[in-house]
């Protein structure tokens, strides 16, 4: 099925008013010496949604940005590129098919959710070091190796609450270890690009795993078995399940929306780990002393933190986070050493696009990053080359958040450390 | 000779060691150890100049790759898409350029019952044999490769400007991954995974000083991959020595305080990235005609990755350290193929040595900052410059010492 011109022409046209805007209206706010900060992102969405009528007002009139002058056009322009979709593939499921739009979306969600959490162990690392670890992926892929070894090879039967918090710990003690052998020297300056250091070394570690792993467990994929089976149940009634029916590895929901159990468990553990950590991180003293060494480091120094304890626990932390993913989605997906690269890079997009360090911003833009990705499967018309593009959905995303808005969605504007500069 | 001409000499006897080995070397494995020379060059050119964009100038790039990436795919698309012929084939798009025929055939995927059936098989097959049609000059295609290269360096360039150290590395990187997705879904026109074939470098072989080459032999590729290196490592010495090269150092320390000073960073920024990106082109370009497919998994992380670790354990702010260490590292990875036993325990080697491999790359980043190699490089060169220096403090502090007593009444 190929597109009419038409489409080609309206998105033709959003992209041109997108980039006019983005020069134009950050022009015009320096020239009034006014804050330029969110000036790029609110003209490319409002160009791309309204072309120059929007743009010419904004221009003479350069408003203060507030959140609604920065959500409405954003919205406006995402629903407008869905109605010339829908115009120009009216035949397509995404258009004309409820049923398929609700399950894309449920799924989108799901995973969403579990990239979301993934990312927060990203986010929780970069922002107290102020370093994007690239072995978070291998974190991810040993957390599912050692639950699938424990639960299927060494300990047959095993439980599988057991074998993950032995995984959980594994990855725990692995983060700590590593982050003080390879990145003390960091905070002590001996390293002129700390940054940069952070990231080459945190790649030396992925490499390290990655083929440590390959050549002790084999290349071959793994599953595990499902933790647990669904109850049986059927509402309202035995025999007209419409509200939600049930199997052992199966959920569907009012006919329409089937959820397999290992994403459900997943996503529902995520969630609850997900509180669990607020809750640390705002109610115990080791939280409150993380969240302030990602506020100010020196202050919080002052303030009688250690701030090398601090990042020992937040690189252990991020690995945990990472490697009980994999060890709830160990059931769901097949198991190889190369299996973090995908995680990984999606954790990437979501910590830009969430924000600097920011922790309901890695959940939202999970959530964001799954749904996005949910439609690019499901809407593109060719089966083959949706897929082949998966891995640049989430790219394309961190490329655009990159240039119009880099402190992304929930930034903190001045932030101290590393993190802070762009 | 002194001290400090030693990393000269070496050098020079090394380039003159891979002038001739070619002729000197007659062992059963030469066609395999020539082309683990050639992928040597290859990831020299590549690590030398990532060196030069991340060590020297500090632009922090996971996009080299596909840079490389961008020079073999457009050789490749060139070689396959561009023909020349004297009739008009009538199917085609084609263009009458002085007398001939500039054909541009269809993209038609990947199948193979397809693959007879493009607009210019077809007229091919009904001219039977009575038309000669020429296919585009190979160096052609590795000049466009290369300023296509250049293009998407300036394009990247642009923007990532306003970025900075992480930032900027994952927004290469999401360029890269971008690049392969695109490249492997538009199978209609790229293949693929299947990846895409191109001709030799030399198709009607080469005749060199008399002597006949066939285009399968290794060596007419192997001294064109040894003179780009030479190529690139003399332009990259030439500029690093040079007031580009001050000025890019300095934006690497600090962009604000090299702005402020009067250098203009924007511009030695976008050149530096166009350079590098042009040479990893070129090198891409080159590389694809000598091995004859190039397929999306070329650009994939880990090829990178593998730059990078070479860059790095040669000496990231040294180009011609980096390239020497991806030379040593290329060997030492195939030398360390070999597997062995300890007692009943099967060591396989085929994967090992990459742990290996990560292993000291994590141990050269935490204990030797600037690699391996270019610490040896400056022992040599500025060795005495050091000792020298050390030297005069002490003497100065003796002196104060001296003239300290002297005032001080005892």
């Amino acid at each position: 099925m190929e597109f009419p011109h038409i489409f080609w022409a309206v998105l033709g046209w959003m992209i041109f008013w997108a980039v006019v805007g983005r020069f134009a209206i950050r022009r015009a706010y320096l020239r009034r010496d006014l804050d330029t900060s969110n000036a790029p992102f609110v003209g490319a969405m409002l160009g791309a949604a309204t072309g120059p009528f929007g743009l010419v007002p904004l221009y003479m009139n350069t408003p203060t940005i507030t959140t609604r002058l920065m959500v409405a056009p954003a919205l406006a322009s995402v629903g407008m590129l869905m109605i010339a979709f829908g115009f120009a593939d009216p035949d397509n499921f995404c258009v004309s098919n409820g049923s398929f739009v609700a399950s894309q979306i449920v799924n989108g969600l799901i995973i969403g959710i579990i990239y979301g959490f993934m990312a927060l162990g990203l986010t929780l690392i970069f922002s107290i070091l102020g370093v994007v670890s690239f072995a978070h992926g291998e974190f991810y892929m040993i957390g599912g190796m050692i639950t699938y070894f424990l639960t299927a090879v060494w300990f047959p039967g095993m439980n599988p609450v057991i074998a993950i918090t032995i995984a959980c710990l594994s990855a725990f003690a692995l983060g700590a270890l590593f982050e003080r052998m390879f990145l003390t020297p960091m905070y002590e300056g001996k390293v002129d690009r700390p940054v940069e250091y952070g990231i080459l070394v945190t790649f030396g570690l992925a490499f390290t795993i990655q083929y440590f792993v390959q050549a002790t467990a084999g290349a071959n994929p793994f599953k595990a078995a499902r933790y647990f089976d669904f109850p049986r149940i059927r509402l309202p009634s035995a025999d007209d399940p419409w509200l939600i029916k049930t199997s052992r590895g199966n959920m569907e929901l009012f006919d329409t929306v089937s959820i397999s159990n290992p994403r459900f468990t997943a996503a529902v553990m995520c969630i609850i780990v997900f509180g669990l950590l607020l809750l640390f991180l705002h109610r115990t003293w080791q939280g409150k002393a993380l969240r302030a060494v990602s506020q100010d480091r020196e202050a919080a120094a002052i303030a009688g933190i250690n701030p090398d304890r601090m990042n020992m626990l937040a690189f252990a932390l991020g690995g945990m986070i990472a490697a009980l993913a994999g060890a709830m989605l160990v059931q769901a997906f097949s198991w190889l050493p190369q299996v973090g690269a995908i995680p990984a890079m999606r954790s990437f997009v979501i910590l830009v696009l969430g924000g600097l360090g920011s922790i309901p911003g890695a959940f939202v833009g999970g959530v964001i990053v799954g749904l996005f990705e949910a439609a690019g499967t499901g809407c593109l018309p060719d089966a083959q080359k949706a897929a082949s593009y998966i891995p640049a959905y989430g790219m394309i995303i961190l490329t655009l958040t990159l240039l119009l808005r880099p402190t992304g969605l929930f930034g903190r504007r001045f932030a101290s450390g590393a993190h802070g500069k762009f | 000779m002194t001290k400090t001409r030693i990393p000269q000499a070496a050098g020079l006897v090394l380039v003159l060691f891979f002038a001739v080995f070619p002729f000197i070397y007659t062992a059963n494995d030469y066609p395999y150890i020539m082309h683990l020379l050639i992928a040597s060059f290859f990831y020299a050119i590549l690590a030398s100049s990532w060196s030069m964009l991340s060590g020297y100038a500090g632009q922090f790039s996971f996009g080299h790759m596909g840079f490389m990436g961008v020079g073999a795919y457009t050789t490749a698309l060139f070689s396959h898409y561009f023909y020349l012929s004297p009739v008009p084939t009538e199917f085609c798009t084609e263009f009458l350029i002085g007398g001939q025929y500039l054909v541009i055939v269809d993209p038609i995927g990947v199948t193979s019952s397809t693959l007879t059936q493009d607009c210019l098989r077809k007229a091919l097959s009904m001219w039977d044999d009575s038309v000669q049609i020429t296919p585009m000059p190979v160096w052609l295609g590795i000049m466009l490769g290369t300023l296509m290269g250049g293009l998407f360096g300036l394009v990247i360039g642009l923007l990532v400007l306003p970025l900075r150290a992480a930032y900027l590395a994952l927004f290469t990187l999401g360029f890269s991954e971008i690049l392969r997705a695109a490249i492997s879904a538009e199978i209609s026109i790229t293949r693929g995974q299947a990846g895409i074939e191109l001709p030799y470098l030399f198709d009607a072989g080469i005749t060199l000083f008399g002597i006949h080459y066939d285009k399968t032999d290794k060596l007419p590729p192997y001294f064109i991959m040894l003179f780009l290196l030479l190529f690139c490592l003399a332009i990259m010495v030439w500029l690093t020595k040079s007031k580009f090269g001050l000025f890019v150092r300095a934006l690497r320390e600090d962009q604000d305080a090299a702005a402020a000073l009067g250098v203009n960073t924007t511009r030695y920024k976008l050149l530096v990235f166009v350079l590098t990106s042009m040479i990893a082109a070129a090198a891409g370009a080159v590389m694809a005609h000598y091995i004859r497919i190039i397929t999306p998994n070329n650009l994939m992380i880990l090829q990178m990755s593998l730059v990078v670790a070479m860059a790095v354990i040669g000496g990231v702010e040294n180009v011609v350290a980096a390239a020497i260490g991806a030379i040593m590292i290329n060997f030492a990875l195939e030398l360390l193929r070999d597997s062995f036993q300890i007692g009943p325990l099967m060591v396989d080697m085929t994967v090992w040595r990459l742990v290996v491999f990560g292993v000291l790359l994590m141990v050269t980043l935490r204990f030797f900052r600037n690699g391996l190699i270019a610490p040896l490089i400056d022992y040599f060169t500025r060795g005495h410059v050091a000792a020298e220096t050390v030297a005069k403090r002490r003497a100065a502090t003796d002196e104060m010492d001296k003239a300290g007593e002297a005032e001080s009444p005892s």
